[in-house]
């Protein structure tokens, strides 16, 4: 699934925007969430600052 | 229970000038914000088009940094193009409005509710509206009103729950970086834009200054031509070569809806606003003017919209989004269509246009001339964009 470095994410929706599955929200930080991630990576390649990635699930 | 007539969800430009004139016109208005301060940090260039603010608001003087009375286009192999004749624009302190916005929102008798993120929102079996967020101390908040409109941002979600489809194509959001830049090479009534593959893929690079030697230095790639983070490491290498040992401040993200506007922008009671509607001139992704007017247009429809008993005429609702299509809808529809055309040009072409432009006299060339120049050598794409325009 996608996970995100909080310490890259400057909280600016631009993921939310492209995501087709609704699994972005933005609380009092971004979370994604792992039920509704559909591991497409439109989010990763769009983020300005590079603070989402997929990783392996284990 | 917080029982209201109106709620409007994100106090950004477009949900503070909803919450005003919804208040204006006699209703109860709560107005939602996620942060606790809307508008910091300032996501914008802060540029804005003298004509497309005044249309809806008078500014404020401390609104306003500084006044542009040229522009340059700077083509990818570096031609220069100096447009002398530029519209009177200005560059804003967003802070500063955005707060005075959601303050005059307050004054009118709106309720300013803010650290609460709305995480979703229901029609109730009584044909009213309910939303639930989170507020400050981590509990759960309900709201319920006769009429929602949504002006979450670019990163809305909500519309999702009114069956709207509002997830964009990568080629139709920009994606930003941007940062204040301070230097003694700040012409301080000039807006630069660089364009190229090299620049800025599928986007430009802007320049604009904001008075005391600073400027607004950002710059958008189209999402289906952006890498993770790439827009802040072309911004990084951009300023070091340009304004090298200068003092950057700021550096931020974030993302511009550069698609058509939504449709409808009216469902039952719930109306879309700005970016969350994504109204957003898709050629420069200018999104503050069409805020503004969206907003101020969709709070007074919707004051005016309640029955005598309480409950809400729907289909009054629709005056709003007739107004914006007569007013901006038609004007951004042609800059989508623009949009689409420029993102099949390549650098060559950018070359070719600024060079014959590069010798005309600076007074006379304004932003219409650049476009006429590009459709005059390319005619088969000027058919493309005309078939795009109806
Ligand atoms: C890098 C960049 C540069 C730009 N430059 C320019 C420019 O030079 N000129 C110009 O005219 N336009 C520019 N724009 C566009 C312009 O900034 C936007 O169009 C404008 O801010 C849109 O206003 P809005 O009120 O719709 O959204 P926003 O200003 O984004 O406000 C939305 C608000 O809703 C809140 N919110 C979101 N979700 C929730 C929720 N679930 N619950 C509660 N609150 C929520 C957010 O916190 C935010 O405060 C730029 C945009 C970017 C990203």
């Amino acid at each position: 699934m996608t996970v995100i470095d909080p310490k890259r994410c400057d909280e600016c929706g631009t993921c939310i925007s492209v995501c087709p599955s609704d699994a972005i929200v933005i609380e009092r930080a971004v979370s994604i969430s792992a039920l509704k991630c559909a591991s497409c990576g439109a989010c990763i390649s769009v983020c300005p600052f590079g603070a989402l990635s997929l990783e392996e699930k284990k | 229970m917080n029982d209201y007539d109106i709620i409007v969800v994100g106090a950004g430009p477009a949900g503070a000038m909803a919450a005003m004139s919804a208040a204006e016109g006699g209703r109860r208005v709560c107005l939602i914000e996620r942060k606790a301060k809307a508008g910091v940090p300032v996501r914008c260039g802060e540029g804005v088009g003298y004509r497309g603010l005044t249309l809806t608001l008078e500014p404020r003087p401390e609104w306003i940094r500084a006044t542009v009375t040229r522009a340059r286009m700077v083509s990818p192999s570096g031609i220069a193009v100096d447009i002398g004749n530029v519209d009177k624009s200005w560059v804003l302190d967003r802070e500063r409005m955005d707060a005075d916005l959601v303050g005059m929102a307050v004054e009118k008798g709106a309720e300013l509710i803010a650290s609460t993120p709305i995480v979703s929102a229901e029609k109730t079996w009584s044909n009213r509206y309910r939303a639930v967020g989170v507020d400050g101390k981590g509990a759960e908040v309900e709201f319920t009103a006769g009429c929602l409109i949504l002006a979450d941002g670019v990163e809305s979600r909500l519309a999702r729950c009114f069956g709207w489809e509002t997830a964009l194509r990568p080629s139709d959001i920009e994606t930003c970086a941007f940062a204040r830049v301070k230097s003694d090479c700040i012409e301080p009534d000039c807006c630069v834009f660089y364009t190229g593959r090299a620049a800025a893929p599928g986007g430009y690079l802007w320049i604009f200054p904001r008075g005391g030697g600073e400027a607004n230095v950002g710059l958008g790639v189209i999402g289906s031509r952006c890498r993770a983070g790439l827009p802040r490491e072309l911004l990084l290498s951009f300023i070091n070569r340009q304004f090298p040992g200068s003092k950057v401040t700021g550096l931020h993200c974030g993302g511009v809806p550069v698609g058509k506007w939504a449709r409808p922008l009216v469902r039952g009671g719930v109306m879309l606003v700005g970016d969350a509607a994504r109204q957003v001139n898709a050629i420069n992704g200018a999104g503050l003017a069409y805020s503004l007017y969206a907003g101020k247009a969709a709070g007074a429809v919707a004051a005016k919209s309640f029955r005598s008993d309480g409950s809400v005429n729907h289909k009054a609702l629709l005056e709003y989004q007739r107004a914006w299509a007569k007013n901006f809808g038609k004007q951004q529809e042609r800059s989508f269509a623009l949009k689409e055309f420029i993102m099949s040009a390549d650098d060559a072409f950018l070359d070719k246009i600024a060079e014959s432009l590069s010798k005309e006299d600076a007074r006379k060339v304004n932003y219409l001339r650049v476009f006429m120049r590009a459709f005059a050598s390319k005619p088969a794409l000027l058919l493309k964009a005309f078939r795009l325009f109806k």
